[in-house]
C-alpha cells in the first residue's frame, strides 16, 4: 500500500487495538491492508472473502469507531479479496455493488443530472406504493407504450422523485442514446422565461420537443403562470403525438391543482394516475434495513423497530433519522438505549406528533369499523347504533388530537362541548365494563396509529 | 393406469415427496406429484425445480401408465378414506377415480409430458457413507445456516471432500459448525459443494439410521440415494468462504460440562432474556459458573452451576439461542467448552471430530 494509506492504516490498528481483543485483531486484521482511502469510502485488501464475512458479521461496530477516531467521521467501507482484481464478492449485498457502480452523476440532456442512487433497485416497494412502482416500472419498459402520460402523486419524501428518476436510469442504461429529459417544473418555467428575454424561442422549444422520455417533477409550480402553461401544453402534445413517453409528478392529484388550465389537467389525467402513499410499519422496517445495508451500518433491531414505529410520515425523515443514529453510535461508541435515541431525535419526533390523527380520519375509520354512513357522524339522530359510534369517534378524537372539546364538537355535526364530554366518560366506563367494547376501540387506535 | 394399494403404503410413499411441493409455484405442474405405475410399485416425484423427491410404494397394478396429480389434494384425500383397500384408475384425459369402501372422488390432473424431468447425473462423481453418518453430522451443523439471503453462499451446508474425510459445515456469520466423518473416496472425488437449506431439511426428514445413502455430484446437482427414495437438488454455486480461518487456535481456559444440565439451566435462565436485551451472561469463579438474564423492567434470572474450572474469573455473554442450538442437537453426555476472554469466540467440542465457533455479545454493564 502507498505511504498515505500506510500512515491511515497504522493510524486505524492503533485505534482498532484496545476495542478488539489481541487475538482477534492478530487472527482477523494484522493481514489487512489499506489499499484506498477517500473522502467517503476506505477500501481494504483482505487475503480472501472469510475476512470481510467475518468482519462484517462481528467487528463492523469496533472497525467504525477506529474510523472515526482515525479520521474524524465514520466512512463507507470496502473489502476486496486479494485473489481478484475488483471486488466481485459474493458477500456484496446487491444494492450496494449498483450503486458504487454508477459512482459519477449522469447528465441528461439540458435538465437536470440524475442522482445515480435513485434505482428501481433501490427502491423499497411496499402496498403503499405498489402501483406506482408497478407503473413506473412498466413505463421504463416498455415507454409511450403502456401509460402516457404517467402522473404520480404524494406527499413529501415518498418516493416520487426516486421513482422518476428510476425510469430515467433504467431507460439510459438499457440504451444509451435516448434523450431522457429529467427537470423540475420550476427550471422549465425559467427557463422559459429566459427564452422570451433572450429571444430564442425557437432553441428552447427544439430542446424540449427533441426528447424521447420527458420527466417533470413538482408540476403543480405551474399553478398560476398562464403563459408557461401554454408552453408546456404544446410541449406536451408535440411530444404526446410523437409517442415519447411523458411523465409527471405533484403534491396533489391533477384535479386538485389550483388555477391550472382545465385543458392541461384533462391532459395529465389522460393516462394513469397513481399515488403514493406513507409506508405501513413492515415497509418503514425494510427501507431501514435496506439503507442500513448500502451504507453498511450495523445496528441492534430494536433501533430500526423504535425508528420505524415512531416515524411514520415520510421516508426522508425517517432516514434522515437512521444517519443521525448511525453516525451517533459509530461517534461516540456508546450503548444506544431508547432514551439516548429519543433526545438525539426529539426535533424529529416532535414533528410527527403534530402530524397526526385528524378528526375527518378518525370519523372515517369508526364510521368503517361499524358499518355506518360518515353523514351519521354528523348527523342529530339518536338510535344506539349510530350514538354508540359517534361517541366512539368523539372519544378517540379527544385521545388522539390536540383539539379541545368546542373544536370536537363543532367537528361532529355542532355539539355541545358538554356533549363531547359526556361521550368521552361513557366510552371510557363502557370500555371498563366489557371486554369487546375495549378491544374494539384499541383496534380502532392501533389502526389509526399505523 | 389402473392399481390399487393399501392405505398405508399409498400415504407413506405420498409423505415421503410432499414436502418438497413448494405452495407457491409458478406452473401448475409443480403443485401435482407425478405418479408411474410399473410392475408392481408406483413410482411418485414431486420437485419444486431446485429439489425434486422421487420415491415409491408397492401396489397391484393392473395397467401400467402416469400422470400427473394434485399433490395435496391427493394427500388429503387418501388420508380421509375410510378403506384401508384404495383403488386409482386414471383415464386418457388425467382424470383420477380413486374408490375405497363406499367413497368415490374424482380429480383432474395434467398431463406426464409436462412434469420437468428429474436431471440425469452421467459421468457423476459417486460416494457411498452409512445413512447414520450423515443424518447425525446434519443434525449438529444444519441449525447454523444463514438465513439471511443476501449472502446466498451461505444458505446451505458445505460438504467438503477431502483426504478421505467429508466435512460439513454452516455458519452464518455469527457462529459457525463444523464436524468431520471418516469416509473413503478416491483423490479425483474431492470437491467443495454447497448443498442448499431445503435439500438438508428433506434429506434429515428422509435419512434413516440404517442402510447405505450413494451420493453422485453432477455438474451443479447433486443426488442422494437412499435405497427407495432418491433426493436431488441443484447445489449452491460460490465459493465457500474459508471458514478454517474462523477457528480460534488455541484456547485459555477450558470448561467440562455436562451437556444436559447445562442446557436445562440455560433454558430456564433464557426465559428472562427478551428480544431487547437478548444475551445471557456467563460468569466464571472458581468451580462454579454464574448463568444471568436480566432484561431492563422485566427482572432477572440467575442460575448457579458446579463445574470443574480453575482458571482466572472472566465474564462472557452469548446470544441464548446460539448457545442451546447446539447443546440441543448433539447427544454426547460432556461438552468441552474452550474460552479465551470476553470479546473472543468460545469453542464448544466433544469426544469426536466436531466444533461449534460461537461469537460472544458485547457485555453491557
Amino acid at each position: 500500500m502507498d505511504e498515505r494509506c500506510k500512515a491511515l492504516w497504522e493510524k486505524l490498528s492503533a485505534a482498532l487495538k484496545p476495542q478488539v481483543s489481541p487475538d482477534t485483531f492478530k487472527r482477523w486484521f494484522s493481514a489487512v491492508e489499506l489499499t484506498k482511502a477517500t473522502e467517503d469510502e476506505l477500501t481494504f485488501v483482505v487475503p480472501n472473502n472469510i475476512y470481510q464475512f467475518w468482519i462484517e458479521s462481528n467487528h463492523m461496530a469496533a472497525l467504525q469507531s477506529a474510523i472515526t477516531d482515525a479520521v474524524g467521521a465514520p466512512r463507507t467501507v470496502r473489502f476486496l479479496t486479494s485473489a481478484e482484481s475488483d471486488g466481485d464478492d459474493d458477500f456484496t449485498a446487491p444494492e450496494v455493488r449498483k450503486t458504487d457502480g454508477a459512482s459519477h452523476s449522469r447528465t441528461v440532456g439540458l435538465g437536470l443530472s440524475l442522482n445515480p442512487r435513485n434505482t428501481f433497485e433501490s427502491f423499497v416497494v411496499g402496498p403503499n406504493n405498489q402501483i406506482a412502482h408497478a407503473a413506473c416500472l412498466a413505463v421504463a419498459q416498455a415507454p409511450a407504450r403502456t401509460y402516457n402520460p404517467l402522473f404520480i402523486y404524494g406527499g413529501v419524501g415518498l418516493g416520487k422523485t426516486h421513482l422518476m428518476q428510476a425510469i430515467g436510469q433504467y431507460l439510459w442504461a438499457k440504451k444509451k442514446t435516448s434523450k431522457v429529459m429529467y427537470l423540475s417544473s420550476e427550471l422549465f418555467i425559467n427557463e422559459f422565461i429566459d427564452a422570451i428575454q433572450h429571444n430564442t424561442l425557437v432553441k428552447f422549444r427544439k430542446r424540449y420537443r427533441q426528447a424521447d422520455l420527458l420527466l417533470i417533477d413538482d408540476i403543480q409550480f405551474l399553478a398560476g403562470k398562464e403563459r408557461s402553461q401554454e408552453e408546456f401544453f404544446h410541449t406536451f402534445n408535440t411530444l404526446f403525438d410523437g409517442h415519447k413517453q411523458i411523465v409527471l409528478s405533484s403534491d396533489r392529484p391533477a384535479s386538485e391543482i389550483a388555477n391550472l388550465e382545465h385543458r392541461l389537467v384533462s391532459r395529465f389525467e389522460w393516462g394513469l394516475t397513481a399515488e403514493l402513499q406513507p409506508p405501513d410499519i413492515e415497509t418503514r422496517l425494510a427501507i431501514l434495513r435496506k439503507k442500513a445495508r448500502a451504507l453498511q451500518i450495523k445496528l441492534h433491531d430494536d433501533v430500526y423497530q423504535f425508528l420505524a414505529t415512531r416515524i411514520r410520515s415520510n421516508v426522508r425523515r425517517l432516514e434522515g433519522a437512521l444517519m443521525r443514529v448511525a453516525s451517533f453510535a459509530s461517534l461516540s461508541g456508546k450503548e444506544l438505549t431508547q432514551e439516548t435515541i429519543e433526545h438525539l431525535l426529539k426535533d424529529i419526533l416532535l414533528e410527527e406528533r403534530r402530524q397526526m390523527v385528524t378528526i375527518e380520519q378518525i370519523q372515517r375509520k369508526v364510521a368503517e369499523h361499524f358499518d355506518v354512513r360518515l353523514a351519521d357522524m354528523t348527523s342529530k339522530r339518536r338510535p344506539a347504533s349510530i350514538a354508540f359510534p359517534r361517541q366512539v369517534a368523539m372519544y378517540l378524537a379527544r385521545e388522539l388530537t390536540k383539539a379541545s372539546l368546542n373544536e370536537i364538537g363543532d367537528a361532529f355535526g355542532g355539539r355541545d362541548h358538554g356533549t363531547v364530554l359526556h361521550a368521552c366518560k361513557l366510552v371510557k366506563k363502557r370500555m371498563k365494563e366489557q371486554d369487546n367494547i375495549r378491544q374494539t376501540v384499541s383496534f380502532i387506535d392501533s389502526a389509526l396509529q399505523r | 393406469m389402473k392399481f390399487s394399494a393399501t392405505k398405508e403404503k399409498l400415504l407413506e410413499g405420498l409423505q415421503q415427496v410432499q414436502n418438497v411441493v413448494s405452495t407457491r409455484t409458478t406452473l401448475p405442474i409443480l403443485s401435482n406429484v407425478l405418479l408411474q405405475a410399473k410392475e408392481g410399485a408406483v413410482h411418485l416425484t414431486t420437485t419444486d425445480l431446485d429439489v425434486g423427491v422421487r420415491g415409491s410404494f408397492e401396489a397391484n397394478v393392473d395397467k401400467v401408465g402416469a400422470t400427473t396429480l394434485p399433490a395435496r389434494r391427493l394427500f388429503t384425500i387418501i388420508r380421509e378414506l375410510p378403506s384401508s383397500e384404495i383403488a386409482i384408475e386414471v383415464d386418457g384425459k388425467n382424470a383420477a377415480s380413486i374408490r375405497s369402501g363406499q367413497s368415490f372422488f374424482k380429480i383432474l390432473g395434467l398431463p406426464e409430458e409436462e412434469f420437468p424431468p428429474l436431471p440425469k447425473f452421467e459421468n457423476a462423481k459417486v460416494v457411498t457413507m452409512r445413512q447414520k453418518d450423515l443424518h447425525d453430522g446434519l443434525r449438529k451443523t444444519a441449525y447454523a445456516i444463514s438465513t439471511d439471503e443476501t449472502r446466498y453462499v451461505l444458505n446451505g451446508v458445505l460438504f467438503s471432500f477431502k483426504e478421505n474425510k467429508l466435512t460439513l459445515v454452516a455458519t452464518d456469520g455469527r457462529r459457525l459448525a463444523m464436524l468431520d466423518i471418516e469416509l473413503e473416496f478416491p483423490r479425483s472425488h474431492e470437491a467443495d459443494i454447497i448443498v442448499p437449506t431445503k435439500a438438508v431439511t428433506e434429506l434429515q426428514r428422509l435419512l434413516k439410521d440404517d442402510g447405505e445413502v450413494k451420493i453422485s455430484v453432477g455438474s451443479g446437482q447433486i443426488a442422494f440415494d437412499l435405497n427407495n427414495t432418491l433426493l436431488v437438488s441443484k447445489l449452491i454455486e460460490g465459493n465457500y468462504p474459508n471458514y478454517k480461518q474462523v477457528i480460534p487456535s488455541e484456547a485459555k481456559e477450558r470448561v467440562t460440562l455436562e451437556r444436559e444440565t447445562f442446557l436445562n439451566s440455560l433454558r430456564r435462565v433464557s426465559l428472562l432474556a427478551s428480544d431487547k436485551s437478548n444475551s445471557i451472561k456467563l460468569s466464571f469463579s472458581k468451580n462454579n459458573i454464574e448463568i444471568t438474564a436480566n432484561t431492563p423492567e422485566v427482572g432477572e434470572a440467575r442460575e448457579s452451576l458446579p463445574v470443574a474450572y480453575k482458571g482466572r474469573d472472566f465474564s462472557i455473554a452469548f446470544n441464548p439461542e446460539f448457545l442451546m442450538a447446539p447443546l440441543r442437537n448433539l447427544t454426547e453426555d460432556e461438552v468441552f467448552f474452550d474460552l479465551i476472554d470476553e470479546m473472543s469466540p468460545g469453542v464448544l467440542k466433544i469426544q469426536t471430530p466436531f466444533l461449534y465457533v460461537l461469537m460472544p455479545m458485547r457485555v453491557s454493564s
